[in-house]
């Protein structure tokens, strides 16, 4: 059993201690927006926030997260209306979509830490998270345009 | 041997599964009698049934639905099939309904899985019908059935299936989609000159909507559906009545792909997700070695986890059954399995095995009997009189295709085990459906294919057998319940389905003056189709054009060319890849080309002008590529190489890299990359420049660092860390360009692909004077060809 806030709600999961985050996320709790792609830690689908910093779902045991604040990509924004929700829409980045979700909370955190990173900063926080379909430049691009539109905000 | 997956760890106690909402259900069946072709009888709503995979509806805020139910279908047994102001919908073919409320749906035969024909291929229909495309719902068919196969995919079966491979989708349905659009914009300009008591030459339309311009009356496309006599069928639209594209609302333009707000928010959904009420999940243990059986089974220590109820012999492995994935994933890693140990794969040494094609490659004399794969002219003579023959051997290694979503599948089997409903992420309704039939004995009308999102396809599930579907289909069968199937990352490696290893011999005869009087390629490489379809092998009279495709030249203009399949026995399992075998054959033949340029001492951009010179479309690439790059310019650090390819027939590209190559380590640096396409009319400007930056980034991942190996049987990789694609931080700077054209859209899907291996290792050779003939280059390679060089 593992009590966590999960995107602000309490949630209490009857599961292994050991049982990966992931799986509690996506088949106990049906929030199937966080991806399984290697189980490693190599590919970064399965990012979420933990506290506020990027984590590997397959890698953390549920009893890691007990009384910590879990956000998955259902409970990045309300109504997916995150800046770098709308900068994807915008810049069309996913093809086939499967990573983009991991994608978008690695970018998630690194705004919230660096609100105007610079190429070289973009491209080494994501260096984690594969796209094999190859959207690269335009995960730049929108990283680039959410943090300019705060920017201009602010 | 014992491999175990990652996410092991120790089970606890007390596990139980949460109860979980159904989130995807049934609902297809048969399709009506009068659904039976584009030019097909009319149909209420009612009777046009659709089932349920991927739907989307297109709104002013974007998707509002995914996977939905179907809905709309009038449960009145009692109302009238057609008549006037009765209709909740009409359709007036196949392909398109058009509702009361003025939603129009449209069926989609494809899958989407990034390619973005979800939106391009449905948007063709719009266009023609002048449809207002924010009331537009996409629909993913969900059987097999002819009659949306795609037109392109018709000589494999004598019947079009539904295939989405080869970047056929936009280019076999584009003429299909036109004219269902006519039809349909034809039925209501017909029923609104009734509806309103006018010629139907006085009517026009503008978006959803007939304009009766002299009295200034218009009615909906709902409102004219919603009263409209239905005739028995519909007439074809001669293609002179299509619309002009000087009149496209849409087509041309940045259209925003209907599939991406979901896939930014989590809510789209790919196979993985399907949650099924009453479903238990699987894990298997496959067999390390093709061919091989469980002999005995030790599952007592699987059992004994919590939450695994069963554990089930397969033919080709051991299912552990359970209510949670990560129990079933542990009750795997606890199985102690002894396997039969007497495949013949257990003799396989790739060095050797490889050694092996290119002996036959080389060996003229040696024929495996099959057909000529292209036969211009004579190349014996042409040889016999040449003043110098250029000659060299090019070998390739497995690649897998590392989908971002591994395999996974769900299926229900019904309790007399002859219907089934599959979910799954597959790149063909049809053949998925049709292999169900065949494992089930039953019939193909008792098969429903959910076809969700596919995170990756690439070739990787286009199939006919498709071995998660095989392992849901079995263990729902024998346990009569919903069985969800999770594939390790590490069992997608080692069951993949590869690119095959090749060994190609390659020569080219020059007479005195330096032109190109013959050209032979051969492709000592196993038959790819014959293992990944082998219904559709039976019908290709031994022509294998998923082991040779690009082996032939259709661009250059030599007189004698002759290409050759040397067909050797496989040493791994089989697939189509992405841009088919362009990725090798191409690497071969167009480094070869960059070979004899530089041996007449012509600069290799304009020997290639000068052979393309009976080819407008591939002139213009290569100049536009050459301005784009700037090709004659001196750069300090880097080189250049440029290369010509094909694909599917009429698409062109050429691509040129600017690479640097660090002599102390043998890293190639790839630093820009461009690219120039003719696709002909390009019906999605943003998606085609993603379809190109795609094809760029794959290309050169798997040109210099991607490799599989197969040795003793077994793969040697298994996972990210052993099979690394690339990533971000390796991106170089990417430019495309694509030229308008007035010819149909003929594929962006796979174009470019092929140009990435051959233009690097062509500006390797200009940067250091070796020529890398093995893919992929890894730093090893570079190193050994340099040492070699300077020896
Ligand atoms: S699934 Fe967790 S990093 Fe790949
Ligand atoms: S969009 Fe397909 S893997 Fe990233």
């Amino acid at each position: 059993m593992a009590t966590f806030t999960l995107n602000g709600d309490n949630v209490t999961v009857e599961a292994e201690p050991n049982a990966p985050l992931l799986w509690v996320v996506r088949e106990h709790l049906g929030l199937t927006g966080t991806k399984f792609g290697c189980g490693a830690g190599q590919c970064g689908a399965c990012t979420v926030h933990v506290d506020g910093a990027s984590t590997y779902a397959c890698l953390t045991p549920v009893s890691a997260v007990e009384g910590r604040q879990v956000t998955t990509i259902e409970g990045l924004s309300e109504d997916g209306t995150h800046p770098l929700q709308q900068a994807w829409i915008d810049e069309e980045v996913p093809q086939c979509g499967y990573c983009q979700p991991g994608q978008i909370m690695r970018a998630a955190d690194l705004l919230a830490n660096n609100p105007q990173p610079n190429r070289e900063e973009i491209v080494t926080h994501m260096s984690t998270n594969i796209c094999r379909c190859g959207t690269y430049t335009r995960i730049v691009r929108a990283i680039e345009r959410a943090a300019e539109e705060a920017g201009n905000e602010a | 041997m014992k491999r175990n997956d990652t996410l092991t760890g120790q089970p606890m106690t007390g596990m139980s599964a949460a109860s979980r909402e159904a989130i995807a259900s049934s609902g297809g069946s048969k399709a009506s009698n009068e659904s039976s072709g584009a030019s097909g009888g009319l149909a209420t709503r009612r009777d046009f049934i659709q089932g349920v995979g991927v739907t989307l509806t297109v709104g002013a805020t974007g998707v509002i639905g995914a996977c939905s139910m179907p809905s709309g279908d009038s449960d009145d047994p009692g109302a009238p099939a057609s008549g006037p102001a009765a209709n909740d919908a009409v359709t007036p073919n196949a392909w398109v309904s058009i509702g009361a409320d003025d939603t129009i749906t449209i069926q989609f035969g494809a899958t989407e899985m990034g390619q973005g024909s979800m939106t391009s291929v449905p948007l063709v229909l719009a266009e023609e019908m002048d449809a207002d495309w924010d009331n537009v719902r996409v629909e993913t068919v969900s059987r097999h059935d002819p009659t949306y196969g795609n037109p392109m995919a018709f000589g494999y079966y004598g019947f079009p299936i539904m295939y989405t491979a080869g970047s056929a989708a936009l280019r076999g349905y584009f003429n299909a989609m036109r004219q269902a659009g006519a039809q349909a914009r034809r039925f209501l300009l017909d029923a609104a000159a009734t509806q309103l008591g006018v010629p139907v030459e006085e009517l026009s339309t503008q978006p959803s909507r007939v304009v009766h311009a002299a009295s200034g009356q218009t009615l909906s496309y709902g409102q004219i559906a919603a009263a409209a006599e239905v005739p028995g069928s519909l007439p074809e639209v001669p293609e002179s009545e299509y619309k002009p594209r000087s009149e496209y609302r849409y087509l041309g333009t940045d259209v925003p792909r209907i599939d991406v707000p979901a896939k930014v928010d989590g809510s789209a959904e790919y196979g993985i997700d399907v949650q099924i009420p009453g479903m238990v999940y699987a894990s298997v243990l496959r067999a390390p070695v093709e061919g091989e059986e469980p002999m005995q089974v030790d599952d007592s220590a699987a059992r004994a986890i919590p939450g695994v109820t069963d554990v089930v012999t397969l033919p080709y492995g051991v299912a552990v059954v359970g209510e949670t994935v990560e129990g079933t994933i542990w009750g795997k890693n606890a199985l102690q399995v002894t396997w039969s140990e007497n495949s013949r794969f257990r003799d396989t040494d790739q060095a050797r095995d490889l050694d092996e094609y290119e002996a036959r490659a080389r060996d003229l004399d040696f024929s495996t009997g099959n057909p000529l794969w292209q036969d211009v002219g004579d190349i014996d003579p042409a040889f016999r009189s040449a003043d110098r023959v250029i000659e060299a051997v090019f070998r390739s290694e497995p690649a897998y295709h590392a989908q971002m979503e591994p395999l996974s599948a769900t299926a229900s089997v019904s309790a007399d085990g002859l219907s089934a409903e599959v979910w799954v992420s597959t790149q063909t309704q049809s053949l998925t459906a049709m292999a169900a039939a065949d494992l089930l004995e039953t019939d193909v009308d008792r098969i429903t294919v959910h076809a969700m999102y596919i995170g990756g396809g690439y070739g990787r599930r286009a199939e006919y057998r498709q071995k998660d579907v095989e392992d849901a289909l079995l263990l729902s069968r024998e346990l009569g319940r919903p069985v969800k199937v999770i594939w390790s990352r590490e069992d997608d490696v080692r069951d993949g389905i590869f690119r095959p290893l090749a060994a190609q011999y390659l020569r080219a005869a020059l007479d005195a003056d330096g032109q190109v009087t013959a050209l032979h390629q051969r492709v000592a490489t196993p038959s790819v189709l014959s293992f990944m379809n082998e219904p559709r092998w039976g019908l290709s009279r031994n022509r294998d054009g998923i082991s040779m495709n690009g082996a032939q030249t259709t661009r250059y203009s030599i007189p004698n060319i002759r290409a050759e399949h040397v067909m050797v026995d496989r040493c791994s399992r089989l697939a189509a890849w992405r841009g088919v075998a362009t990725s090798y054959t191409r690497f071969a033949n167009e480094s070869l080309i960059d070979e004899i340029a530089h041996t007449v001492g012509s600069d290799p951009l304009q020997f290639r002008l000068d052979l393309t010179r009976d080819d407008p479309a591939a002139q213009s690439v290569l100049e536009e590529v050459a301005q784009m790059a700037d090709w004659s310019q001196p750069r300090e650090g880097t080189s250049l190489g440029v290369a010509l390819s094909d694909y599917g027939g009429a698409s062109v590209s050429a691509g040129i890299a600017e690479v640097s190559v660090n002599q102390e380590t043998g890293v190639i640096t790839v630093h820009r990359y461009w690219m120039a396409i003719d696709a002909g009319f390009i019906v999605s400007p943003r998606n085609t420049e993603a379809q190109m930056e795609g094809n760029i980034v794959y290309g050169i991942s798997s040109a210099l660092k991607e490799r599989i190996s197969v040795n003793a049987g077994s793969v040697d990789q298994s996972n990210f860390h052993d099979y690394p694609v690339m990533r971000i931080n390796e991106m170089p700077e990417i430019q495309t360009r694509a030229l308008p054209s007035d010819s149909p859209p003929s594929g962006v899907g796979e174009l470019g692909l092929a140009t990435t291996g051959p233009a690097i290792a062509n500006a390797v050779f200009a940067a250091t004077g070796v020529r890398l003939r093995e893919l992929p280059m890894t730093p090893e390679r570079v190193l050994a060809a340099l040492q070699e060089a300077s020896a």
